[in-house]
């Protein structure tokens, strides 16, 4: 029971840093994007060009994967969103246009990388960490399995798991403790009321689909360890399911997908352990059951209209 | 009512007696059964999305429930194949009564929620637990039943079902009121029009001719696992297309699956994944520019497009 | 006056074939299917691109022989893309038979994108050269249109696995064994047939652990904890390459030690395994010992040693994969064109028993060829073989079972 526990809680973190991209960019702009996915995909392969060109620790690919895909977010948002948001129904449309930017994105790195399974060996992400760690508190310098309450789970797991704290504390930070921070949140809760009040809407919104598409990439640098390996095709199964996470915590509220994604990693270790074969059922129920019995989320606002 | 003669004679009965008779002169007949079934899934998104806003992102779960309530019906009570098929209708409309909560969320969460309950669905059946009944992941092999020809003559007829079903909507009081809540559901409900009561209705009928059309589908091919009829491809492709046409109109999903279908077939035969990339910038310069559709290329004219 | 009649019409019919005989097509059509993206590209790529290969070079040669026209004759590969869509590819496969009227039929890798085809082959009594689609489905004794190339049927596939656990197993001090599966057609159906030798053997041995689960898994930390606490003395895990890949870095990321560790991608996709996993992590694993291991005599195409020469010439970038799917692609290419050869005409029952007829006898790269009377492959077995590391640090295949061809003495336990 305390091995899957504990499990859920890593691989839940680690969830939640997938979809909290995915929920600033619905909660800012109420756009849903379905290419999600495939910008974890990307930064899957930022961290794989890294360490295959360069030989670096993929950690390194954290701060490169951000900036480039926040450039490519801010450049992206003024293309297509502006468009968008004047169209009738711009949340449905959303939905279309990513997902024609989502076989754009998969059909360019098929082009590019073929199909074929990749992945970098364990022990590579935060090797440069382990050597800072050895000089510390001695042990040796290498990436063995972690160990808590005397039970191993895969070092990648504990660091991927500390780096969505981080992020999730960064995001905290920003939406409460810095300027533009506060304009999104007004833009998240009133949008009409934000316009009103002179602020550039724009402006909030083109940041946090930066944000957000870095956040993603972020989390894919981590996708080769936390799935054991990716492909171009992999973008879509991630959407998914972090859907299903941003959900569980509320959609349009960044800060409940942290508890979504521990929720998601708890139950799944728990249904994984006890009912194998329905180990990817559950997550789906789950969801469904908190729509209709809790629709504002674990934390959030409400969502239902009749 | 002459409006719906003339758009029984000007749309439906043309194309009904034209897929009735291309058999006949094309012999690539399941292209040809293909352009029914997606007729009938665009039109069946049309029916729920078209006229009461709704956006069905797990559609595909009403088809594959009609597929396997098909197989289950020729396989354990070797039932006829057109009884088997109406089952197919009724295991889909069961469905949709179960999952009519889902019609009290709003917007984007109730499309994240149906393609949560279609995945559900999806591992329910794939599940090696109810191998007894559903074959599990082993997949279905029917052979007593095997009849192109005649699942060929059910598919028109479940596609001249939903087109009188759009038809109906579109010219009668019941439509116009879904319309009119569709726009503002409020003032609607203010005006004594019983939202709840018409939405399910609707919905129902979307998902009924989703689960006839699975049925004609199973019959049809009578090979397939899980992951075919399930397969996630067919509700995007028929959102796609309904929205590429322009939907709460009779012929917008038409045109959109015979242009969109059409090109996916002529260029997918011949050039490889450069299709996917073409498709999908297809899609977003759709979004982008015409996001009412084809016909809006009309409507915007001025005319009139039934 | 019937009498005359049907004079009349024998020498209509003669004198046709005979015309039809001399008129010889400019080219051979085979029709068949690849999917570029998606789920299945990976083991459809490879595939295809052997069977692409072996077109160009026999084309460069003039063609392959044609019994029933006597010459050699060139080939025409038409090839549409599925992209791992089911559907598809059921109209593509339609689309090959009616429109293109292809001469021979062969199916995209895999049971998934098999499938369609079965049914569509089956309608329009077209035979079916089924490529890897294993699905105990397609076979029964009513279906004449379709045999079995280039892997052995699910059915019997794993029967080495069994018959070691279940043969040397007890000696070294297997009894308890556990098997994971996902649960899919193809590594469901080898479940099953691991789970029934070992039963219908009598040996000593218990199954601790039998579990399914979801094909998309990508990680199994808990899971391997569950079956470490049953203390197995073998696992046998059976699952896709992304399913192994996986599997195989979680049980090193958690350092969990297996006595003896069976999986089954590490022996058909070396290269793609080595490349995710590390040469480190499939040390002392079990698994199929793939043809390209074991440079099989050949009385018939390239002998290994060439067609991997031939493969790395051709695909230099080394974005598809060189292993057990490229060498099944060959073996199709083959049974093609030595059927062609001895066929004395295109007409399906022809073409029937012209591969029926191999069976057996056709000795290629992939081992001997041999079919049931379904058209299920029975030959072309892999034996159990198990990874090591050579002088180098880089992987070579020790052969255990059966022991008529066995290399070596198995490592177990697991250090």
């Amino acid at each position: 029971m305390l091995y899957p526990l504990v499990a859920g809680v890593l691989f839940g973190l680690y969830f939640s840093l997938v979809g909290i991209g995915l929920n600033l960019v619905f909660g800012v702009m109420r756009i849903v994007n379905l290419a999600h996915g495939d910008f974890l995909m990307l930064g899957a392969f930022v961290a794989f060009g890294i360490y295959t060109a360069a030989g670096l620790d993929p950690l390194v690919g954290i701060p490169v994967a951000f900036a480039l895909f926040c450039v490519a977010g801010l450049l992206l948002y003024w293309v297509l969103v502006p468009r968008l948001q004047r169209a009738r129904d711009p949340e449905m449309l959303s939905f279309i246009l990513f997902f024609g930017f989502s076989q754009v994105i998969e059909a360019l790195t098929t082009i590019v990388f073929g199909t074929s399974e990749r992945s970098i060996p364990s022990r590579q992400l935060a090797s440069s960490l382990a050597g800072i760690r050895a000089s510390l508190f001695g042990g040796e310098a290498t990436n063995g399995p972690f160990r808590i309450f005397g039970l191993s789970f895969p070092a990648s797991w504990v660091v991927a798991a500390t780096v969505s704290v981080i992020a999730i504390i960064c995001v905290y930070l920003y939406l409460y403790r810095t300027r533009l921070g506060t304009l999104t949140r007004a833009v998240m809760s009133r949008r009409d009321e934000a316009v009103a009040t002179g602020i550039n809407v724009d402006r909030v919104s083109a940041a946090a689909f930066g944000i957000g598409l870095g956040l993603a990439a972020v989390a894919g640098v981590f996708a080769p360890f936390m799935f054991g390996s990716f492909t171009p095709a992999f973008g879509i199964d991630a959407t998914v399911t972090s859907f299903v996470v941003v959900v569980l915590g509320s959609l349009g509220n960044p800060l409940g997908t942290a508890l979504g994604g521990v929720v998601y990693g708890v139950s799944y270790m728990l249904v994984q352990t006890y009912l194998s074969s329905w180990a990817d059922l559950l997550p789906y129920v789950l969801l469904i059951a908190i729509l209709l019995l809790r629709p504002s989320g674990l934390l959030g606002r409400r969502v239902r209209v009749a | 009512m002459p409006d719906t003669l003339r758009h029984y004679l000007i749309i439906a009965v043309p194309l009904l007696i034209v897929m009735a008779v291309l058999p006949s002169v094309y012999s690539n007949h399941l292209l040809l059964f293909n352009f029914v079934i997606f007729f009938i899934l665009a039109q069946g998104v049309n029916i729920i999305y078209g006229f009461t806003g709704y956006l069905p992102f797990g559609y595909v779960g009403f088809f594959g429930a009609g597929a396997y309530g098909f197989a289950i019906m020729v396989m354990h009570l070797n039932a006829p194949a057109p009884l088997a098929v109406l089952v197919g209708g009724a295991v889909a409309v069961v469905l949709g009564l179960i999952l009519t909560p889902l019609l009290r969320l709003a917007g984007a969460y109730f499309s994240i929620a149906n393609l949560a309950a279609a995945l559900a669905v999806l591992h329910l059946v794939a599940n090696p637990a109810l191998e007894q009944i559903t074959k599990g992941p082993y997949g279905v092999a029917l052979n007593g039943t095997f009849n192109p020809t005649m699942a060929y003559a059910g598919g028109i007829l479940i596609l001249a079902l939903t087109l009188g079903i759009v038809v109906y909507l579109k010219n009668s009081s019941f439509g116009l009121a879904l319309q009119a809540v569709r726009e503002d559901s409020f003032s609607a409900s203010m005006s004594g029009v019983n939202v709840v009561k018409m939405r399910t209705v609707a919905w129902l009928a979307s998902a009924l001719v989703a689960g006839l059309a699975g049925g004609v589908f199973a019959w049809y091919v009578s090979v397939f696992y899980p992951d075919n009829v399930f397969s996630a491809d067919f509700s995007i492709f028929a959102i796609v297309f309904a929205l590429f046409g322009g939907v709460a109109t009779i012929s917008g999903p038409l045109i959109g699956v015979i242009i969109l279908y059409g090109i996916y077939n002529l260029i997918g035969f011949t050039t490889p994944q450069y299709f996917q990339l073409i498709y999908g910038l297809l899609i977003m310069a759709l979004v982008l520019f015409l996001p009412a559709g084809l016909v809006s290329l009309a409507t915007r004219r001025g005319w009139y497009v039934p | 006056m019937i009498r005359k009649a049907s004079i009349a019409l024998a020498a209509a019919l003669t004198l046709g074939t005979q015309a039809f005989a001399a008129d010889a097509p400019a080219e051979i059509k085979i029709g068949t299917l690849y999917a570029s993206s998606g789920r299945y590209a990976s083991i459809s790529m490879p595939v295809h691109s052997a069977l692409k290969l072996w077109v160009e070079q026999k084309n460069a040669e003039g063609g392959v022989y044609v019994k029933a026209f006597d010459k050699k004759i060139p080939i025409k590969l038409v090839a549409y893309d599925d992209q791992s869509n089911t559907a598809t590819a059921a109209t593509l496969y339609n689309q090959l038979v009616t429109q293109d009227k292809v001469d021979m039929l062969v199916a995209d890798s895999g049971s998934v994108l098999t499938a369609p085809a079965v049914t569509i082959a089956r309608d329009h009594k077209m035979f079916l050269f089924d490529q890897t689609g294993t699905g105990a489905s397609f076979f029964s004794k009513d279906n004449p249109y379709i045999a079995l190339m280039a892997d052995p049927v699910s059915t019997i596939w794993p029967k080495p696995v069994a018959d070691f656990i279940t043969h040397d197993g007890p000696g070294l001090g297997i009894k308890k064994v556990a098997i994971l599966y996902s649960t899919n057609e193809f590594t469901g159906t080898q479940a099953n047939a691991v789970r029934k030798f070992i039963k219908d053997s009598g040996a000593p041995i218990e199954i601790v652990y039998d579990q399914g689960i979801p094909t998309e898994t990508t990680n199994y930390t808990v899971i391997i904890n569950n079956i470490l606490a049953k203390e197995p003395d073998a696992v046998i895990h059976l699952g896709y390459a992304p399913n192994d890949i996986a599997f195989l870095r979680n049980v090193q990321d958690v350092g969990a030690k297996f006595k003896m560790l069976f999986c089954i991608y590490p022996g058909l996709e070396t290269e793609l395994l080595e490349k995710n996993v590390g040469a480190k992590g499939l040390q002392h694993v079990f698994t199929y010992v793939p043809p390209q291991e074991l440079e099989y005599p050949v009385n018939f195409g390239m002998k290994m040693s060439d067609f991997k020469k031939a493969w790395d010439a051709k695909y230099k970038d080394g974005k598809i994969e060189f292993g057990f799917n490229s060498v099944a692609g060959y073996t199709t290419a083959l049974v093609l064109e030595k059927t062609l050869s001895v066929a004395t005409s295109l007409d399906r029952m022809e073409l029937r028993k012209a591969v029926f007829s191999l069976s057996g006898k056709l000795k290629t790269l992939d081992g001997t060829f041999a079919l049931d009377e379904m058209g299920g492959q029975i030959g072309e077995l892999t034996p159990l073989g198990q990874l090591e590391l050579n002088e180098h640090g880089h992987i070579k295949f020790v052969s255990i079972y059966p022991h008529e061809t066995a290399t070596g003495k198995p490592v177990y336990p697991r250090p």
